[in-house]
């Protein structure tokens, strides 16, 4: 089966892609096993449109960044294909290399020389030269607010302002197609927030944007769609809308201080409307019909079985709790994506 | 092309911009060159016949030369490039993989014909007498420039086989026992059987001969073409190997 045809393949429903149609990056029974046997990635399927912004949210070690490094051409796959911009990854890596902008999580700036310098090699580099690559530099570097510091070595540069020339500099050649990973990892709030509004800007523009993060509010905010990843599986794939949506209607939240979460679960199981248990660091999340209405049976139900519940809060599911039905888990080291935060959202 | 140039000359100024880096390459062979002639020039006075009439200096400035061109400096700033991720950045670029290698080299020949010429120099002020005149000192710089670049290319296989910056900034100490197992303090014939016999068949014995030969006898062109065999021998070899790591790097 070849990959570089413009046959539209539905029969196992892998879009084979051409520049002409719409699909930016697919990829099929993508895997990547390591030397020393560890599968970071192990036999994904996704179709990411043209235009769209696709999210990959996963905890460390999930397979994202290898994701993103066989999407880029930095990593052959050990199994299976993808093509980006229509272009088959190992086949045409020169030229899906044309396409793509890419920031990787390791920021990759040379610290010896300066924004200005790096920008005008970086258009070097994709072909552009003499004026031409000083006027798209000079104007990148208005684009993401760095003129001032323009002419000052990278290692000067703060977090945020290194990772602005780092997204700049993915951007010189205009490209097709963007890969972002974990753009905002180890940024302060605000300068999260201006790698959002680039990142919306760019898309805007064009470009269709595959970023991977381990933040649910950035992947709720920015991902046209998403998909979860864990343990080197996509264990989840929609809009976050569809995502949350699918957990269906309400979640409580039962902190449990000092008695035994098994004996609690016991004592709630057949509460009216329960869909489903999931047991958490410290406590139970409960998927219920009707959490405001649950709330009196589950104080009755732990009351008779002398358990001493802490707080007790009733949420709309949040990709938190997308993310915890699909692994099992929470998505560790999250910051302002808590329930809480979301029923002040909706 | 276009792109070794770019590459080159970002690698150039980052040598202008880290002369920190260089410095310490040029202290040691003018050390050296100093200390040695310091110490031995009573021993071998410029009656002694293979200095032609020339004092010791004349002699050692081929080695000194050898020392300052041979550095892992090249391997060093890419290794280093490799563990802050600006190489990944190029590896996604349009571009060929061998332009990193080229491009770095292109800052060797730079740094080699900058380090040489200064010693040359120095050499002069201590009173060495180029025997073949300026054109001759060209081609000594010639040479050592060209021996700079085509080592480099072990401390650049050395930095993309191990990625690890410990190991390619001691795999310049591999240069010692090359540089010292030639007739660096006196000619083949006054080396013992077996220091000679080992002497002669370390091929950097070679380039020392015919830098050599440049500053205290005067042109032979036979001694010439086996330095510049030499430097381009190993500068095939290591350079090939490298693009070949580049090539298959991650791969």
């Amino acid at each position: 089966m070849t990959f570089e045809t413009t046959t539209y393949n539905s029969s196992d429903g892998f879009v084979v892609t051409s520049a002409a149609d719409a699909t930016a990056i697919a990829a099929r029974a993508l895997r990547r096993t390591f030397k020393d046997g560890i599968e970071a990635v192990r036999d994904i399927d996704l179709t990411v449109s043209a235009g769209e912004v696709f999210g990959f949210l996963g905890p460390n070690g999930a397979g994202k960044t290898t994701t993103v490094r066989m999407l880029c051409t930095l990593l052959p796959p050990t199994s299976g294909r993808a093509t980006v911009a229509g272009l088959d990854v190992v086949e045409n890596g020169a030229e899906v290399r044309r396409r793509i902008g890419v920031a990787l999580q390791e920021i990759g700036l040379d610290p010896v020389q300066t924004g200005r310098e790096l920008l005008e090699l970086q258009c070097g580099l994709y072909g552009i030269a003499g004026q031409a690559a000083r006027s798209r530099a000079a104007e990148l570097l208005d684009l993401v607010g760095l003129s001032e510091a323009a002419d000052r070595r990278t290692k000067t540069y703060s977090g945020g302002m290194k990772r602005r020339l780092d997204l700049a500099s993915a951007l010189v050649h205009s490209p097709d197609v963007l890969f972002l990973d974990e753009p905002t990892t180890g940024l302060d709030p605000a300068s999260r927030l201006t790698i959002w509004d680039e990142v919306r800007r760019i898309n805007a523009g064009g470009a269709t944007v595959f970023l991977t993060t381990q933040y649910l509010e950035e992947a709720d905010q920015l991902c046209d769609r998403l998909a979860i990843i864990d343990n080197g599986r996509i264990v989840a794939e929609g809009t976050p809308e569809q995502l949350k949506a699918e957990m269906g209607h309400d979640v409580v939240s039962v902190t449990v201080e000092g008695a035994d979460v098994a004996a609690t679960e016991a004592a709630l199981s057949g509460l009216p409307g329960l869909e489903r248990v999931v047991a958490e660091p410290g406590g139970l999340a409960l998927y219920v019909d009707d959490g405001a209405g649950s709330i009196a049976e589950i104080v009755r139900r732990l009351e008779r079985d002398d358990i001493r519940a802490g707080a007790i809060s009733v949420a709309r599911p949040s990709l938190d709790d997308v993310f915890l039905r699909a692994t099992g888990r929470r998505l560790e080291g999250q910051e302002s994506s808590g329930r809480d935060a979301e029923v002040t959202h909706e | 092309m276009s792109e070794v140039l770019l590459l080159g000359r970002r690698a150039t100024r980052e040598i202008v911009r880290y002369p920190e880096a260089t410095i310490p390459t040029l202290f040691i062979p003018l050390f050296f060159l100093v200390v040695n002639i310091g110490q031995v020039s009573k021993t071998f006075p410029s009656s002694t016949p293979f200095l032609n009439g020339q004092g010791y200096v004349a002699f050692q400035l081929p080695v000194s030369l050898m020392f300052a061109v041979a550095t892992a400096t090249s391997g060093l700033a890419l290794v280093t490039e490799i563990d802050l991720g600006y190489f990944d950045k190029l590896l996604v670029a349009p571009i060929r993989r061998s332009s990193i290698i080229f491009g770095r080299l292109t800052a060797d020949l730079v740094r080699g014909v900058a380090s040489s010429t200064l010693v040359l120099l120095v050499g002069i002020a201590l009173g060495a007498r180029i025997e073949t005149g300026i054109a001759g000192a060209l081609v000594i710089v010639a040479l050592a420039a060209g021996f700079g670049v085509a080592y480099a290319g072990f401390g650049l296989l050395v930095a993309l086989k191990t990625r690890n910056v410990q190991a390619t900034q001691s795999s310049f100490l591999l240069f010692f026992p090359l540089l010292f197992l030639t007739p660096n303090f006196v000619p083949f014939n006054r080396l013992s059987p077996l220091m000679e016999t080992l002497a002669r068949i370390n091929p950097v014995s070679y380039v020392i001969v015919g830098m050599r030969g440049l500053i205290i006898d005067g042109w032979n062109f036979g001694q010439i073409a086996v330095a510049v065999l030499v430097i381009v021998g190993l500068g095939a070899i290591l350079t090939g190997l490298s693009l070949r790591v580049i090539a298959t790097y991650d791969r």
